[in-house]
C-alpha cells in the first residue's frame, strides 16, 4: 500500500509558505501577500470562514460554555444556529444544502469552536462529520437528498454507531447484526455504546443515526462482513439505552448506549453496498481523526493564549510570573509545540481528498501527536495559572478536562500507533 | 392585509421598479488589534496587523442588507478606495448581501475629501438612488466622508442615523442629536451615515461567503475617475498618548479643591 504523503500539490503550498517567511525579511511586506500562501487559511474563502466562525463564537458560543458544562446539557439552540449559519454541512454538496467545501475547512470550523467549547464542538462533529459528511460521501444520491438537507438545516441532528459495549479499538468484533428479510431489507438487534448525540436530553433519541451492522456470518472475513445502516428515531424496536452521565470533561456534549431489538430496516437505508462498509469506515475515520486533532490544536491555542497573558500580568516576586525560568519554559515549549502541531494538522488536511481512503499515515499521526500536545498544553495553562486554574471561571480547568477525550475517542494514542507502525512497514525513506 | 398591499404598492410607484443603494465599506486595522506607532514615528504599524471592515461600514451594508430584505432595495453596490487587499472587505459585503462591488485601487493615503470625489465619480456612473456609508471610520475618526459627498452631490443628507424607513417617496431618517433624538424627512437620491445603534450587522454565513466568490468586483484607478488626490495635509509625527501617571488620595474636600485649583489648574 502507497503511504500517505502524497500530494505534491499540497507541499508546493507549503513550501511556498516557508519561502515566503524565509524571504520576506522586511516587515513590511504586505499583508495581503502573508495572507494568500497561509496555510492555515488557503483561500480567501478559509479566512472568511474562519473570521465569521471567530465572531460567532465570541458572540454567542463563549458566553454559554460554562453553563451548559456545568449543567451536562446540549444546547440545541445554538446547534440550530450552527445550522442558520450554514456550518453543519462544510463538506457537502451545494445541491444538498452544503457548502461544498474541504477537509481543512473542515479543520478551521472545529479549531475555532474547540477554542471556546470542546464539548459543543464535539457534539457538532459527531452530527456534521461522522452523519453528515458519511452520508454525504458514502450514500446513494437519493439517500443524500432524502436527508441531507434538513441534516444541514440543523432541522435533525445525527450521529453515528460503531463502538459496542464489547468492542472498541477492535470494532470489527462488533456483534451488532443486520439479518436480510426476504422483502430485500433487515433486520436490526443489537447495540451500540459512547454514541455522541446518542440523545438530546435525558429521555430523547436523536434523529439520525449510521450504524454499522454485521451482515454476514463468521464464514465470511471481517472485513467484508459488515455493512452501513441508517436508522431513523421513531423506528419501532429502536430505543435509547443508558445515558452515559457524569464524564470528566465533554460534559455539555450528550453520550448515550443506543438499542436495537428487532428494527426492521427497509432496503433503502442500507447505505453503500452490503457488506461494504469497511471502506465507508476508513474514508470517514480519517476525516474524523483530522477534525479531532483540529479540536486539540483549538484547546491548545486558547490555553497558551490564557497563560501567556496570565503570565505577563501576574506578578510574584514584584516581577512578571512571565520573568521566571520555569513559566517561560511551560509557554515556550507550548508555543513550540502548538505551532509544530498546527502545522502539521493543516499540511495534512490541505493534502486530504475526502473522497479517497487510504490516507492512514498521516491522519493517525496528526491526531496522536495534537491530542497529546493539547492535553500538555492545557495541563501546563492550569499549572501556570496555579489556584484560578483550577476553577471554572479561568476555562483552562474545562479545557483541561475536555482534552483527555481526544485521546481516547475516535480512535485510542495506542490505536494510532497500530494503524501507523503497520504503514510504516512499507516505507523505507521518510520525508 | 389592505394596509401592506397599499404600501406595497406605493413604493413600487413612488421608486419606480428600482431602487439603487450604493454602500461605502473601508479597510481598517481591526478594532481589536492594540495600535502601536512606528518606530520613526511616520504612522502606525500595519505589517501584518489584523485587518478588517470598518464597523460603522458593516452597519452601513447591514442596512442597505435589511432594505433588499424588505423589498425596498433592488440593488446594492459596495464600494471601496484602498489597496488591492481591500478586496477582501468587498468580499465580506459581497457575503453579507451586496450584489457586486467597485473598487478604487489605490495605494496612496486617501484623505476624506479624495474619497468623496472618488465616491461622487462612481455616483455619476452608476446613479444610485441613496448612498449609505459609516459615520465615520475607526482609523482616523475624520467623520466627514458622507457630508463631503452630499455636498459635492448636492443631495441631502442624514448623518448618524439610528433609524431609516421610506415614507412617502423618500426617506425618514432618525439622528441622535444632544437633545434627543431628531427625524428629518428627505427626498431621495440622499446620503446616510450609520450610527451604532442603528442596527446589529449580521454574520455572513457559509453559502454566501461561497457565493460572494463569484459575485463581480469592477476596479478603476482614481486616474480613470479623474480624481487627482491633491495631499493637504503633512504629517509631521506620530506618538503614543502619554501615559496616564496614578492619581493621589486627598484626605478632605478642602484639599480637592485646592489641588485642582493650584496643582491641575483646572479650575479658578
Amino acid at each position: 500500500m502507497m503511504h500517505a504523503i502524497k500530494p505534491a500539490r499540497k507541499l508546493g503550498v507549503f513550501r511556498r509558505a516557508l519561502a515566503h517567511r524565509l524571504l520576506s525579511s522586511s516587515p513590511l511586506a504586505g499583508a495581503e501577500e502573508a495572507v494568500s500562501v497561509d496555510i492555515f487559511n488557503p483561500s480567501p474563502e478559509h479566512a472568511a470562514l474562519r473570521e465569521m466562525v471567530r465572531s460567532f463564537v465570541n458572540a454567542e458560543v463563549e458566553p454559554q460554555a460554562l453553563q451548559y458544562n456545568r449543567e451536562e446539557r446540549f444546547n440545541h439552540a445554538l446547534f440550530r444556529r450552527a445550522g442558520e449559519l450554514g456550518l453543519l454541512g462544510v463538506t457537502v454538496d451545494p445541491e444538498y444544502g452544503g457548502a461544498g467545501m474541504d477537509a481543512t475547512a473542515a479543520c478551521i470550523v472545529h479549531e475555532e469552536l474547540s477554542a471556546s467549547d470542546p464539548a459543543f464542538c464535539l457534539s457538532y462533529l459527531a452530527h456534521s462529520q461522522l452523519f453528515v459528511n458519511n452520508l454525504a460521501r458514502n450514500g446513494s444520491a437519493d439517500q443524500r437528498a432524502r436527508w441531507l438537507p434538513a441534516a444541514c438545516r440543523g432541522e435533525a441532528i445525527g450521529g453515528m454507531g460503531m463502538s459496542e459495549p464489547g468492542a472498541g479499538t477492535d470494532v470489527l468484533a462488533m456483534r451488532t447484526t443486520a439479518k436480510k428479510q426476504p422483502d430485500g431489507g433487515f433486520l436490526l438487534n443489537g447495540a451500540k455504546m459512547w454514541i455522541t448525540n446518542g440523545c438530546v436530553d435525558d429521555t430523547q433519541l436523536g434523529d439520525l443515526y449510521l450504524v454499522y451492522a454485521r451482515t454476514a456470518g463468521a464464514d465470511v472475513k471481517p472485513s467484508k462482513a459488515v455493512s452501513l445502516f441508517l436508522v431513523e428515531k421513531g423506528m419501532r424496536g429502536f430505543s435509547l439505552g443508558q445515558r452515559i452521565k457524569d464524564k470528566c470533561g465533554m460534559r455539555a456534549s450528550p453520550t448515550a448506549e443506543l438499542v436495537f431489538e428487532d428494527v426492521h430496516l427497509p432496503a433503502e437505508n442500507l447505505v453503500g453496498a452490503e457488506g461494504g462498509a469497511t471502506v465507508c469506515m476508513m474514508r470517514n475515520l480519517e476525516i474524523e481523526r483530522v477534525v479531532l486533532a483540529a479540536m486539540a490544536v483549538g484547546i491548545a491555542r486558547r490555553s497558551l493564549e490564557v497563560m501567556n497573558s496570565y503570565a505577563s500580568e501576574r506578578k510574584a516576586f514584584g516581577q512578571p510570573l512571565s520573568s521566571f525560568g520555569q513559566i517561560q519554559r511551560h509557554v515556550a515549549e507550548s508555543y513550540a509545540e502548538y505551532m509544530a502541531g498546527k502545522t502539521y494538522l493543516y499540511q495534512t488536511s490541505n493534502a486530504l481528498d475526502l473522497e479517497s481512503a487510504g490516507n492512514r499515515l498521516d491522519t493517525d499521526g496528526v491526531k496522536l501527536f495534537c491530542t497529546t500536545m493539547g492535553k500538555n498544553v492545557a495541563d501546563r495553562a492550569v499549572q501556570v495559572l496555579g489556584g484560578y486554574g483550577y476553577i471554572g471561571d479561568y476555562v483552562v480547568e474545562r479545557l483541561w478536562r475536555d482534552s483527555k477525550l481526544l485521546e481516547i475517542g475516535g480512535g485510542t494514542l495506542e490505536s494510532h500507533h497500530k494503524n501507523m507502525v503497520r504503514e510504516l512497514a512499507g516505507v523505507q525513506r521518510m520525508p | 392585509m389592505i394596509t401592506r398591499s397599499a404600501a406595497h404598492s406605493r413604493v413600487h410607484r413612488t421608486f419606480s421598479r428600482h431602487l439603487k443603494v450604493m454602500v461605502g465599506v473601508k479597510r481598517v486595522i481591526d478594532y481589536a488589534v492594540k495600535i502601536r506607532v512606528k518606530p520613526d514615528k511616520s504612522g502606525v504599524e500595519t505589517a501584518n496587523v489584523k485587518m478588517s471592515m470598518n464597523p460603522f461600514d458593516e452597519i452601513a451594508v447591514e442596512e442597505a442588507v435589511r432594505l433588499k430584505e424588505k423589498k425596498v432595495a433592488t440593488e446594492i453596490i459596495a464600494m471601496t478606495v484602498g489597496p488591492t487587499a481591500a478586496q477582501e472587505q468587498l468580499r465580506t459585503a459581497l457575503a453579507m448581501g451586496a450584489d457586486r462591488a467597485v473598487h478604487v485601487v489605490t495605494d496612496a493615503e486617501t484623505l476624506p475629501i479624495h474619497v468623496a470625489k472618488l465616491m461622487k465619480a462612481v455616483c455619476e456612473k452608476e446613479s444610485p438612488d441613496l448612498v449609505i456609508l459609516g459615520k465615520q471610520a475607526i482609523d482616523d475618526d475624520s467623520n466627514q466622508t458622507g457630508q463631503m459627498l452630499a455636498a459635492l452631490m448636492d443631495w441631502p443628507q442624514g448623518a448618524f442615523a439610528s433609524a431609516v424607513s421610506i415614507k412617502d417617496g423618500g426617506l425618514e431618517v432618525t439622528r441622535e442629536v444632544d437633545g434627543g433624538l431628531e427625524t428629518l424627512a428627505m427626498k431621495l437620491p440622499a446620503v446616510i451615515t450609520a450610527d451604532l445603534r442603528l442596527n446589529e450587522p449580521r454574520y455572513a454565513t457559509l453559502p454566501n461567503i461561497m457565493k460572494a466568490k463569484k459575485k463581480k468586483i469592477d476596479k478603476f484607478t482614481t486616474d480613470e475617475l479623474g480624481v487627482e488626490l491633491k495631499q493637504h495635509l503633512k504629517v509631521l509625527s506620530v506618538e503614543d498618548p502619554p501615559k496616564r501617571e496614578g492619581g493621589a488620595k486627598v484626605e478632605s474636600v478642602d484639599e480637592l479643591i485646592d489641588k485642582l485649583r493650584n496643582v491641575a489648574k483646572v479650575i479658578d
